[in-house]
């Protein structure tokens, strides 16, 4: 999996004399407009990489060719796969375990719903577990509700939805009130004052004020875990874990009312009826856009984005994604995995192979990454052992502030001890990595798709973060969604139940892809990336 | 996943009755992927070491008590012997409800009516053998148990969810669920930061509004 | 020719009944000449019957030549695995032939500590045990006894934790110690570091009963009961699809088949033979091509198994190999003690794959993955528990490996 058009860079040993040379790195001037810069080397934009979606309620949009391929795909199930499924009933129906799915799935039981949530792989397992830096929520008394929604919106080139953003920063704090109710912790400013002090706040790459709460350098973690538990403690939600959605069941007017899941342990169909559905599965990291390597999660494959998409569900944005710029690029074996924006946001710099700074480090991601990509496409990376990065210069952050490795940034020096090397004395070698899907499934601040009966929460939709995500913003997305589009699912269960339910909406989506000359030879969803070594048949695969 | 390696001599090792090769410096769960194995359960984050979801048992050529690990972790090793270990939800939930969790005068009462078991640890520190995070588990549990919530919660702090110790414990007592109950009830009970409770207050007060046509709110005019 | 459960000697906790009936005449001969004791029961060719089968006078010479004045015997009575039913008749049926071989062990090996180990959920034989030794209190024989070891003896019943680790002999140790009954690492063992660290003699009940027997009749009556080599009589624990389930002393070396189909009554239903787990049940299965194997230690041992404890559980036709495995493994992961993750866990791990085999939600790989457990596991272990969950798995899925792919998905 390559990149192309990248030169070999400058080799290991003299980049780092170089760095050594020169420490701390003197800044390069840019020389480029942010607006160039992006359009010159971020992959969202490089040539060919974007194909126009010619079928479905997208039609004439751009997508990555990959994931077009997927989108455009025709479904794993024909309707006599159906006869003799086990039939399993509830009130709303949560697709994904992750943080969105943990939190809808809590939101619909506390509201009275019998809530069934089936998951892929493991309940808790996701990108929401993985998330290091923080959660953005404007409580600084210097910051405000509207200067969050500003640099949320700047930061995504004013693409994003205003009002989904208004209710994404209007819900902030009590965001966090809630995830303290549920037993998460924060870092404080002063650790004794846990009653009447003030949260440590930082500053995320492109806001205007400190606003990142975080929980160590592994506050997903610390989410995920208090979430975990209330779910498996929380009366009225059923868990089945390993039970990926198929395809979604509609009704003979449209609606959604439930899903088929494969039951991977069983290796049986299960139909999960609902009154609502909601969305919950997350991005598509693992289909390694561009050949960019990831730091997403296994199962981040855009089963779900497919499944809306092809049962009528609008998507937005979807030729927009983020590359985060600090992903390990050597050794090979820790590839794509993430060293948070903490490291950055306290102060840690990123150096190319001749011992310069190129880029504001807190600048937008998009903006860093492109700049990073920039350095790595004009010569001036670090090579080793055949792969190319940049320095992200630990060695100096823990000089100019003695300790903060080992106390705020635990995870960066446990992966460095894992590549066998003491962050204080050497730097990492990063280049960005593929983060976060921009787009997704546009939804309204309640959460509902413009399918009836199919709501959606957390990456997996779009309009909140525009064409670019801050830090921060993903975490508290799925808390103020997840909510939001669990108790409105609650409230639509009431509604008029679906009725003749199956997959009605395939005979109308293969007439569309034949119409549009795709034939359907491609299945979708994927479930599981290629080197997973099972495809989707795989799994269905009966005995004769 | 990347194929550009400097080749070097492979390790040959057995995992879930499969013999495979890998080249040096692959995780375990690396390597069962190189060699072409079905991966649809036992995997997660994939190298950052946070899920919990790739627990292996592995014993290593002339060790004779086997280990716990994590895949994506441990590196792969020449002769290692490597059997995947399901997830082990606990056997019956210890129920509670952290909003109903209001007398912090009776945390211990709480903690020994929900964890009944935690006071009857035999001291068998298999749920400290069993920990991919060297959490000191058995200690936790056992301050727990006196009540000494915080204590406990603080070594619960690198808890990655794996369950290793549930499985681990002959007495059911839990010590994951256990370590999460403090931790929860540390953060619900007395967590109260006096910014966030401020902003609330002026949220709720109609103090903080949105403006969506403010002008920073769009595009600045390029000149 | 039932010698330990002759219904004669089936006095329960009455001790002047046992003296009636030939009771301390073992004991007097062994006061009467303590050099001859453990030669004799060399000679007798007695072994340790609580299943490992070790010659039962080098454990007591080993104790014997430890130097310092404490040491300890323990008569292990905790019996707690399934299938296994024998120790629990001797306790509570005929308390006093045990008792008076542990006597005997004492005089031989100097040891004045004398425990009855016993399990609390044998409630029969616990109170039995409690009268009977509250009898032999006042008794002049236990007086001599002192007398000849030079030191008062200290005859008493300790319950066990009932927990089944609490049977393997540091298990055993710990327990008498007053902890839980963990096991620990061998060497040292415990006829060098036992109880207080002191010497230690770790008997079966049933083993210490033939004592007293074979010092009243001596060495050639003994190995006249047993067939071919064997000696002596054993007590075989039947149990399963057979139609006379029970306790059969029978001599050692009875056939597998006789014990069967003669003792046994045969199978139940008429329906074919198919397997039996033996002792613990911790070992390779036997089966129908085994049925002529003479149940002594040698000769099960040639076929690749053990004797072990003497339980034979019957499978017949009819009845699932896999699942029987799946309830031992679940046995065997309930009860290891947690000191080692390799045992607790990975028992554990086998327990759920066989759970989800027999329950119809096998998946593919599953053999595979059992058969990778069964290879890493034994040796993961301070004591021998994970050993033979490992054995009867590898065994079971060798033997039966048709049954374990009817489990598996078709596809």
């Amino acid at each position: 999996m390559t990149d192309g058009g990248m030169s070999g860079g400058i080799g290991f040993a003299a980049a780092l004399a170089a760095w050594d040379a020169a420490a701390p790195a003197p800044a390069r001037a840019c020389g480029l407009k942010v607006a160039d810069l992006l359009r010159g080397f971020h992959p969202d934009h490089r040539p060919g990489g974007m194909v126009q979606l010619v079928a479905g309620p997208n039609e004439g949009a751009p997508c990555p060719a990959q994931l077009a391929a997927l989108l455009q795909s025709d479904s794993l199930l024909e309707d006599v796969d159906l006869a003799g499924a086990t039939i399993l009933d509830a009130d709303v129906l949560v697709l994904g375990g992750g943080g969105a799915g943990c939190v809808a799935a809590l939101a619909a039981a506390r509201a009275g719903a019998r809530v069934l949530m089936a998951t892929k792989l493991r309940m808790g397992d996701g990108n929401t577990v993985m998330a290091e830096g923080g959660i953005q929520a404007a409580i600084g008394a210097e910051d405000s509700l509207q200067r969050h929604f500003e640099d949320t919106l700047r930061a995504g080139h004013f693409a994003a939805d205003k009002a989904l953003v208004a209710a994404l920063v209007g819900d902030g704090p009590d965001a966090i009130r809630w995830l303290v109710r549920e037993g998460m912790s924060f870092d404080l400013a002063d650790e004794r004052q846990r009653m009447g002090g003030a949260l440590l706040r930082k500053k995320p790459g492109g806001a205007t004020a400190a606003r990142l709460l975080s929980y160590r350098d592994f506050t997903g973690l610390e989410l995920m875990r208090a979430l975990r538990e209330a779910v498996l403690l929380q009366p009225g939600i059923s868990v089945l874990d390993g039970h990926p959605a198929l395809e979604l069941l509609t009704d003979d007017r449209g609606r959604c009312g439930g899903a088929a899941l494969q039951d991977l342990g069983q290796r049986r169909l299960v139909l999960a009826r609902a009154g609502a559905t909601i969305m919950a599965t997350g991005g598509a990291g693992r289909l390694h856009l561009a050949g960019f390597p990831t730091s997403n999660h296994y199962g981040a494959t855009a089963d779900g984005l497919v499944l809306a998409y092809r049962a009528g569900a609008r998507l937005r944005e979807m030729d927009s994604f983020q590359f985060h710029p600090t992903g390990i690029a050597w050794p090979p074996h820790l590839e794509g995995t993430l060293i948070s924006e903490a490291a950055r946001s306290a102060g840690a710099r990123l150096v190319n192979g001749r011992g310069e700074r190129f880029v504001e480090e807190l600048a937008p991601r998009d903006v860093v990454a492109s700049a990073m990509l920039r350095e790595l496409a004009e010569g001036r990376g670090v090579g080793r052992d055949g792969k190319l990065g940049l320095f992200l210069d630990t060695p100096s952050l823990e000089r100019e502030q003695p300790g903060i490795l080992a106390q705020r940034l635990q995870t960066l020096s446990h992966l460095a001890h894992r590549a066998g090397f003491d962050p204080a004395r050497e730097p990492f070698l990063v280049r960005p990595t593929l983060h976060y899907q921009n787009g997704g499934m546009a939804i309204d601040t309640d959460g509902r798709s413009a399918l009836p009966g199919l709501l959606a929460a957390g990456e997996v939709t779009g309009g909140l973060h525009g064409r670019n995500r801050m830090m921060g913003n993903a975490l508290l997305e799925l808390v103020v969604f997840g909510r939001r589009a669990g108790a409105s699912a609650a409230a639509d269960a009431r509604q008029e139940r679906p009725r003749n339910l199956g997959l009605n909406h395939l005979a109308g989506w293969r007439r569309g892809l034949l119409a549009a000359g795709l034939g359907l030879e491609a299945k979708g969803p994927l479930l599981f990336p290629p080197y997973g070594n099972v495809t989707p048949q795989d799994l269905r695969r009966h005995a004769a | 996943m990347s194929e550009t390696e400097p080749a070097g001599t492979p390790l040959r090792l057995v995992f879930d009755g499969h013999a495979l090769q890998a080249r040096p410096g692959v995780s375990l769960l690396q390597a069962w992927i190189a060699a072409g194995l079905p991966l649809t359960e036992n995997v997660g984050c994939m190298g950052q070491g946070v899920c919990g979801a790739c627990r292996v048992l592995v014993r290593r050529p002339g060790e004779r008590i086997a280990g716990t690990a994590l895949a994506c972790e441990m590196p792969a090793e020449e002769g290692m012997q490597v059997s995947f270990i399901d997830h082990f939800p606990a056997r019956r939930p210890h129920a509670y409800d952290l909003s109903a969790l209001t007398d912090s005068w009776s945390i211990p009462d709480q903690i020994d009516a929900v964890f009944p078991e935690a006071k009857h640890c035999r001291h068998c520190s298999g749920c400290d053998r069993a920990c991919p995070k060297g959490i000191p588990v058995q200690r936790m549990v056992n301050l727990a148990a006196e009540g000494q919530v915080f204590a406990a919660a603080e070594l619960f702090d690198a808890c990655v969810m794996c369950n290793l110790c549930v499985a681990a414990c002959p007495e059911h007592i839990d010590p994951a669920h256990l370590g999460q109950f403090t931790r929860r009830m540390h953060a619900a009970l007395t967590l109260r930061p006096a910014d966030l409770m401020q902003r609330l207050r002026q949220i709720e007060a109609g103090e903080q509004p949105i403006d969506l046509d403010a002008p920073g709110a769009s595009p600045p005019v390029q000149t | 020719m039932k010698v330990l459960t002759d219904p004669a000697l089936c006095v329960g906790a009455d001790l002047a009944a046992w003296m009636a009936r030939g009771g301390g005449e073992g004991l007097s001969r062994a006061l009467a000449e303590p050099a001859s004791i453990i030669p004799v029961l060399e000679a007798a060719g007695l072994r340790g019957l609580g299943g490992a089968g070790f010659p039962t006078h080098r454990k007591w010479s080993a104790v014997a030549a430890q130097p310092g004045p404490e040491r300890w015997i323990i008569c292990n009575g905790n019996e707690d695995e399934p299938g296994t039913f024998k120790d629990r008749f001797l306790l509570a049926e005929t308390p006093h032939q045990v008792i008076e071989g542990a006597l005997i062990a004492a005089v031989a090996t100097g040891a004045a500590q004398v425990v009855l180990y016993v399990n609390p959920r044998e409630a029969a034989g616990v109170l039995a045990c409690h009268a009977a030794v509250a009898a032999w209190q006042a008794h002049p024989l236990a007086a001599a006894v002192s007398a000849a070891i030079g030191q008062a003896l200290c005859l008493r019943v300790v319950e066990s934790s009932g927990h089944y680790i609490g049977g393997e002999e540091t298990g055993a140790v710990s327990s008498v110690m007053g902890g839980f009954p963990f096991p620990r690492l061998k060497p040292p063992f415990p006829f060098e570091q036992g109880v207080n660290d002191r010497p230690t003699l770790i008997n079966n009940v049933e083993t210490l009963a033939h004592v007293a027997h074979i010092l009243r009749h001596g060495a050639a009556w003994y190995r006249a009961l047993g067939l071919g080599d064997a000696a002596g009589t054993k007590l075989y624990s039947l149990s399963g699809d057979v139609l006379r389930p029970g306790l059969h002393e029978l001599p050692m070396g009875t056939p597998l088949r006789e014990l069967v189909f003669v003792h046994g009554g045969g199978m139940l239903a008429g329906k074919a033979f198919k397997a039996v787990f033996t002792g613990g049940p911790s070992n390779t299965l036997l089966t129908g091509a085994d049925l002529d194997v003479a149940l002594d230690f040698e000769s099960v041992r040639a076929r690749g198994s053990r004797l072990g404890t003497g339980a034979m559980i019957v499978v017949g036709e009819g009845t699932s190999i896999l699942r029987k495995t799946a309830e031992y493994v679940a046995f065997f992961a309930a009860n290891s003690c947690g000191q080692c993750p390799p045992c607790k866990i990975g028992t554990h791990q086998v327990s759920r794959i066989l759970e989800r085999l027999d329950t119809g939600a096998g998946r593919i790989g599953d053999l595979e993955a059992l058969e990778n457990l069964s290879h890493m596991l034994p040796g993961s272990g301070r004591c021998g528990l994970v050993d033979g969950a490992a054995t009867v798995l590898a065994s079971s899925l060798e033997t039966f490996r048709a049954e374990y792919e009817a489990a598996l998905p078709r596809g």
